[in-house]
């Protein structure tokens, strides 16, 4: 099992790639068979399996066998939680922000009771 | 096979009704940055050094239970009160730096900050994010 940091930066790396991203944008609009996704690129099939395998180890893709048929679907959870993480990280910043402005006018009111001297630049 | 890291960007913007030049200060002023930057509320600030120049460096160390935590970084860009870039790098929890922008724009009153911060790792804010969440509602509720 990976660890949650672990499994985030296998999601980057798996979207890191414009055609492993577009494979997703297929496969999100349904299930389909790898040579169906093959199909509109100009590489070999191992080529384009070798991207499906980077997406099926960051948990993106689901594999279903039926007889021959190997089906590919799209799994949304690994971009839900990467995308929580980079709003944490936005929180997270904005909150620090919030400190500088409150530190900012906190030196305002200081400013204000003990005048000792007056900034004329405006 | 060893894939690169591969690393998040995360961009934030936000007003602020003091100036440009002093919201742009805060950042390089030791004695400001080291009340907001990287302080804690019950970890104690013991070093803020910084040398603000380009290809100049920063030290910022508070005590956190007991343990320095340093946060050093490269002033990359320097352009009051416009833009600034540096590098952070906290080594207790990654060797990897990141690399901040912090733009800065002036407006009829006060002025609007836009931050990136590029590179950040996974392992290293999940190692750190609890602890500043904490930091800063405690900050918030002093200030």
């Amino acid at each position: 099992m990976l660890s949650a940091s672990a499994s985030l930066q296998s999601t980057w790396i798996a979207l890191a790639d414009p055609t492993r991203r577009s494979i997703l944008e297929r496969l999100s609009r349904g299930e389909a068979r790898v040579t169906e996704i093959a199909s509109p690129y100009s590489m070999s099939l191992n080529a384009v399996s070798k991207h499906i395998r980077v997406l099926e180890r960051a948990r993106l893709i689901r594999r279903r066998r039926a007889g021959r048929e190997h089906f590919l679907s799209f799994n949304p959870d690994p971009l839900t939680s990467a995308a929580s993480w980079i709003e944490e990280q936005r929180s997270l910043w904005m909150s620090r922000l919030d400190a500088l402005d409150a530190l900012l006018q906190a030196q305002n009111a200081a400013a204000a009771k003990t005048p000792k001297r007056k900034d004329k630049s405006r | 096979m060893n894939p690169p890291p591969q690393k998040a960007t995360v961009q934030v913007t936000r007003r602020f009704s003091a100036s440009a030049e002093r919201v742009f200060d805060a950042w390089l002023d030791p004695s400001t940055a080291g009340k907001w930057l990287f302080a804690t509320p019950t970890g104690k600030m013991v070093k803020v050094k910084i040398d603000a120049r380009v290809g100049g460096s920063y030290l910022i160390v508070e005590q956190r239970d007991g343990v320095d935590v340093e946060h050093v970084g490269e002033y990359l860009e320097i352009d009051r009160p416009r833009r600034l870039v540096f590098t952070l790098k906290v080594p207790k929890y990654s060797q990897e730096n990141t690399k901040l922008t912090i733009e800065i724009r002036a407006l009829d009153s006060g002025c609007e900050l836009t931050l990136t911060h590029e590179g950040v790792l996974p392992d290293y804010i999940a190692s750190t994010t609890s602890g500043w969440n904490m930091i800063l509602d405690h900050l918030a509720g002093t200030l």
